[in-house]
């Protein structure tokens, strides 16, 4: 008996591995060049080609035709089934209009006459996308561990562990990541994962006509963005600026960021956004304290005869 | 007879007038205007607003996809948690007298645990996918902590509860049933109690850890909910053991600590809304978005202030009635009677009350989502 326990112990360890073999933690791939986007808002002539390209390559679905009713914009916001999203910000008739919309503007005023397609009256337009913050929020939430961050420095959610917990979709402070009525699962921007494993540029960035999505290591793409925004600032477009370039944002920038025209309230871009993670820790000391006073009250309530 | 009856027509007359003008009261929303702006400290101001820039107001943020099964959740879940550190301070601190209040405890912390899982279960995109939530051991994530906090408590619970029925002879005269009642529930009670702690307010931290304006501007949402989870299930505990006829001094010290629990619970709420300022105008505002009807009239004052004021009242007597007690036990009978029944409702009020604190708390903050100025506001703000 004792023997041929001692035989079968080497299949039983056997079937021990293959069953915990789902715990056991891969290593990661070599770390790659860090890559992202750099969208130049004063580029962007919303011909939503981005959109199409990423739906294409992405094969995600057409959504229901709806009128927004209220701009011309249709899409209007990013979700699972739009990685990319053309804002259509209308300022024709603007001056007319007083002071109405804030000190935003201000500053352009003067440039009309010199660069007629940079004055204020005009449209805004820009190509929004996932973030792929340095610190992002989805991935700090994400209690499956199916956010991860990729050799690339991007942030890309596994879809077979993604169990839909819908915690990212409230931790995201640009209102990006969003669970699938279809799939269940949260779905953005892979920044085209599968692409940059075949040495391509992402869909959105390829396609751009007038290059307002530029593609490539993070590094160069905030030099280049630096450089742009003193060549704006020299043509006198002092509301120029950048989003995300540096490290204010989240502790540490965004990996996709932008050039706007305008404060970025104006394109529903939060200035400050907070960093949820840190809020765990005074999140978790007032509970205590409140736990504590309760816990001593309740012995006193329990001991007092 | 006639001016008798003139009288009465004029009773009655005086009657309804009086009923009309407190129904105008409740109807007009002054009141809550007032409420909302002392308890927040933010003055609206519309036209200011109105001036902020947002894109033609489309939401800034994505709504949460959390609805009535996390309702539910938060609400069972801290009864769980609640009754568990209830009975466990009867265990380890109470006298004989507080067993009843031991075994009322350790059951419906079982009973309110049950559903928790499938409630969570079922509110997943991909439900089957459950145990995925374990691939992970995440102190940044309240979320990864909260399912090993259910995780482990489930078993403190469980085990709790199946002590207690071994020693209550529910589970029979056999040899296992011997072997559970001698094990030691005092000592599974310090682990277990830290748990339960730990689920009763984890559920706030999750929240504040959002961005989510409502829920996370101030940090104070756990501190709001340990306290609810506690003040809701000593009204559990108190209104079965009265349904049960249980000794009067058991009653009393749950009294007494729903009645600290519904203070800590009121000065957490009042922190949160003054922290949150503009962010919590969708909780406490009469707005067409804003959820302040449902908020004051069930949760602030009738889940809270009330039935904290009622406690005061009940105990301050139960305190003149205890130095009274020692002849006249027959004459107050009558008495107590009364009282236990206003009582009852006291707890159902706690009761209803903590479960809107979850709702509309949960709701508003779908709401608030929705609101893109506010949002940018709060991103703009210092904090």
């Amino acid at each position: 008996m004792a023997v041929e326990a001692a035989r079968s112990l080497p299949g039983v360890l056997k079937q021990l591995r293959t069953l915990l073999e789902p715990l056991r933690k891969e290593e990661p791939l070599p770390p790659q060049t860090a890559v992202g986007f750099f969208t130049d808002t004063s580029l962007c002539i919303g011909c939503k080609a981005c959109e199409i390209a990423c739906k294409q390559w992405n094969q995600l679905p057409a959504r229901e035709p709806v009128w927004a009713g209220t701009s011309y914009d249709n899409t209007r916001e990013l979700n699972a089934i739009n990685w990319r999203h053309v804002l259509f910000i209308e300022r024709l008739g603007r001056h007319e209009e007083g002071s109405h919309a804030g000190g935003g503007t201000a500053g352009t005023v003067a440039a009309p006459t010199e660069l007629p397609f940079f004055n204020p009256d005009r449209w805004l337009m820009l190509s929004d996308v996932c973030k792929h913050c340095a610190h992002a929020p989805c991935l700090e939430a994400c209690p499956t561990g199916a956010i991860i961050r990729t050799e690339f420095d991007t942030v890309y959610v596994q879809q077979d562990v993604c169990n839909g917990c819908g915690y990212c979709v409230v931790a995201c402070p640009f209102g990006v990541i969003a669970r699938d009525a279809l799939g269940g699962t949260a779905r953005k921007c892979t920044l085209c994962y599968d692409r940059l494993k075949d040495g391509l540029e992402p869909a959105c960035a390829k396609v751009c006509p007038t290059d307002s999505i530029v593609f490539g290591p993070v590094d160069q793409l905030r030099q280049q963005a630096e450089a742009r925004l003193t060549q704006l600032h020299e043509r006198g477009l002092r509301e120029a600026r950048l989003y995300g370039a540096d490290d204010t944002i989240l502790e540490g920038g965004l990996h996709a960021f932008f050039l706007l025209l305008d404060e970025p309230a104006v394109y529903n871009l939060p200035e400050r956004p907070s960093r949820p993670s840190r809020h765990v820790l005074p999140a978790s000391f007032w509970t205590a304290l409140a736990a504590l006073a309760l816990g001593l009250f309740g012995i006193f309530s329990f001991r007092r005869r | 007879m006639q001016p008798e009856r003139q009288s009465f027509s004029a009773w009655l007359a005086t009657g309804q007038a009086l009923a009309q003008r407190l129904r105008q009261i409740s109807r007009a929303t002054g009141w809550m205007d007032l409420l909302a702006v002392l308890s927040t400290g933010y003055h609206p101001d519309p036209e200011r607003e109105q001036q902020e820039p947002t894109y033609y107001d489309y939401p800034a943020l994505k709504e949460p996809v959390w609805r009535w099964e996390i309702v539910w959740y938060f609400f069972l879940g801290g009864l769980a948690a609640g009754c568990y550190f209830i009975a466990s301070l009867a265990a380890l601190f109470g006298g004989p007298e507080d067993r009843a209040t031991r075994r009322a405890g350790y059951y419906l912390s079982l009973l309110a645990l049950l559903p928790c899982p499938l409630l969570l279960i079922k509110d997943l995109g991909r439900p089957e996918r459950f145990l995925n939530m374990l691939r992970m051991f995440k102190v940044r994530s309240p979320m990864s902590m909260g399912v090993w906090c259910l995780v482990s408590f489930s078993f403190f619970s469980g085990l709790s509860a199946l002590i207690q029925a071994a020693r209550d002879h529910w589970l029979g005269h056999w040899w296992g049933a011997h072997w559970l009642a001698r094990l030691p529930q005092r000592l599974l009670a310090l682990p277990g109690m830290a748990l339960a702690l730990f689920l009763g307010g984890y559920t706030g931290v999750l929240l504040a850890t959002t961005s989510i304006p409502l829920w996370s501007r101030s940090k104070m949402l756990g501190a709001v909910f340990i306290s609810s989870a506690i003040s809701t299930s000593s009204a559990l505990i108190t209104f079965v053991l009265r349904l049960s006829a249980a000794p009067a001094a058991a009653l009393h010290k749950l009294e007494r600590l729903e009645w600290g629990a519904l203070l800590s619970e009121q000065l957490a709420l009042l922190a949160f809304l003054r922290g949150s300022g503009r962010a919590a105008r969708v909780l406490v505002g009469h707005g067409p978005a804003e959820h302040g009807p449902r908020f004051w009239r069930f949760v602030a004052i009738g889940g809270l202030l009330l039935p904290w004021l009622l406690q005061t009242r009940l105990l301050l007597s139960r305190r003149t009635h205890s130095e009274a007690d020692t002849d006249g036990m027959a004459s107050q009978r009558p008495e107590q009677k009364r009282v236990s029944l206003s009582s009852l409702w006291l707890s159902l009020l706690v009761l209803i009350g903590g479960y809107f604190l979850r709702r509309t708390i949960i709701e508003a903050g779908h709401h608030s989502s929705r609101d893109a100025r506010t949002t940018l506001w709060h991103a703009r703000a210092a904090r």
